[in-house]
């Protein structure tokens, strides 16, 4: 392995792509700007005085990801055929989430293009909402994949540290709860997004184990046994008892069916 | 009628079911929904639909008793599909028969945007970036709302 920017000598120089074969390359990056939360929702509702911050930001990353080559020494001017800007905004986190596609068929690829994509969308970001906040951070500006190329496909490997990222098919979860069987007990279920991020799918607990016999009580004695079950006071979080959507002072009693669910998305 | 299925539907077969036999229907208003290839994320490759067995039913039931209560018709039919589904595929289909048009068409509104709110349905999108849930939309909460008393 050799750092193809150096020459024999050591002096940097700008690689002779003339001889490599065209082929499709596509590259992926991504990265985030963390804000506060009054922040973010003056975001989502349009109140900044700079304007429409997201479809700036879209446009800023698009041209930057052209401009790439002026920038970055030793990069090519390529004729990018794509370049596609995506945010997404994570309330939970309390952030921007910015990514960047770029494509081309040619000599090189365009790694370097998504990447600059995204550090420029991110900075854009921060100059449209300084006005509110200039504690904000960009963080996390990494390369997540590109293909095409003769080094080969490259795809980030997930981090163990993030949430994880949810695949095609759940795998249930269990949390061992400690009970006799013959207890009379509510039956609780996670569903969706809920029940990946926490690991479970479904689980019994005691009935008399409830301080208050309702929703409210349910939740507190979840998050007795596991900290997980936090997740389960965020307002976005619903709740059904026996099929009927209820909330925290819904009575509850032995052998209840209650289920938590993320906000629904279907048609 | 009301159905969850992985099976595709046939909306035209669904519509003539719905309608056949009848002299009494004067409009008959059918909204079917695809897989886009595009929404938080470009190029979908496909996406997994989960549901809550049970309370979806019910909670369909609801709405279009709900529907029914408010406008005068003659006859729904409700399919919402669950499971793996890929771009182009028909998601659901809503048809609402009435003696007149302007009933069908404010009832299938109606359906969509509390089925779109209150149907314990969940979409994950798979693309080439990743997996993810889709998030809310606050503007199918603010098209739902404009069902509600003022």
């Amino acid at each position: 392995m050799s750092l193809t920017h150096l020459n024999v000598r050591g002096e940097a120089h700008m690689v002779d792509i003339a001889d490599k074969s065209e082929s499709q390359r596509e590259a992926i990056a991504s990265g985030h700007i963390a804000m506060r939360p009054e922040t973010l929702a003056l975001l989502v509702e349009g109140g900044l005085p700079k304007g429409d911050v997201l479809a700036t930001a879209r446009i800023a990353g698009i041209q930057a990801a052209k401009r790439t080559h002026e920038l970055i020494p030793l990069c090519h001017a390529l004729a990018l055929s794509k370049v596609a800007i995506d945010f997404h905004l994570d309330e939970e986190a309390s952030r921007v989430e910015v990514s960047a596609t770029c494509r081309l068929n040619g000599r090189t690829g365009v790694e370097m293009e998504a990447l600059t994509a995204v550090s420029v969308a991110c900075l854009t970001l921060y100059d449209m909402c300084k006005a509110v906040d200039k504690g904000m951070q960009i963080g996390a500006i990494r390369l997540e994949s590109k293909t095409g190329g003769k080094s080969g496909d490259y795809r980030r490997e997930a981090d163990e540290s993030e949430a994880p990222i949810v695949t095609g098919e759940y795998r249930s979860g269990e949390v061992s709860v400690g009970m006799r069987a013959d207890l009379p007990c509510v039956r609780v279920k996670c569903l969706a997004e809920l029940r990946e991020r926490l690991g479970v799918s479904d689980l019994d607990v005691p009935f008399d184990s409830l301080e208050e016999q309702n929703v409210a009580g349910l939740k507190a004695a979840l998050k007795a046994r596991d900290d997980r079950f936090a997740r389960l006071e965020d307002a976005r979080i619903l709740c059904a008892v026996n099929q009927v959507m209820g909330g925290d002072s819904t009575p509850l009693t032995a052998d209840d069916e209650v289920a938590f669910f993320p906000p629904v998305t279907g048609g | 009628m009301i159905r969850v299925q992985h099976e595709p539907f046939d909306p035209g077969r669904e519509q003539r079911a719905l309608i056949q036999g009848r002299s009494d229907i004067g409009a008959v208003v059918s909204f079917t929904g695809l897989v886009r290839d595009f929404n938080e994320r470009p190029e979908v490759e496909a996406l997994t639909l989960e549901h809550y067995p049970g309370m979806t039913e019910s909670a369909l039931t609801d709405i279009v008793k709900e529907a029914e209560s408010r406008w005068p018709l003659q006859g729904v039919c409700v399919i919402h599909r669950v499971g793996r589904l890929t771009p182009g595929d028909p998601i659901v289909l809503v048809v609402v028969a009435s003696a007149h048009r302007r009933e069908a068409f404010e009832a299938c509104d109606f359906i969509m945007d509390y089925l779109k709110t209150r149907a314990p349905f969940w979409k994950k999108e798979h693309t080439s970036s990743g997996h993810y849930w889709v998030a809310e939309r606050a503007s199918d909460q603010r098209d739902a709302r404009r069902w509600e008393e003022p």
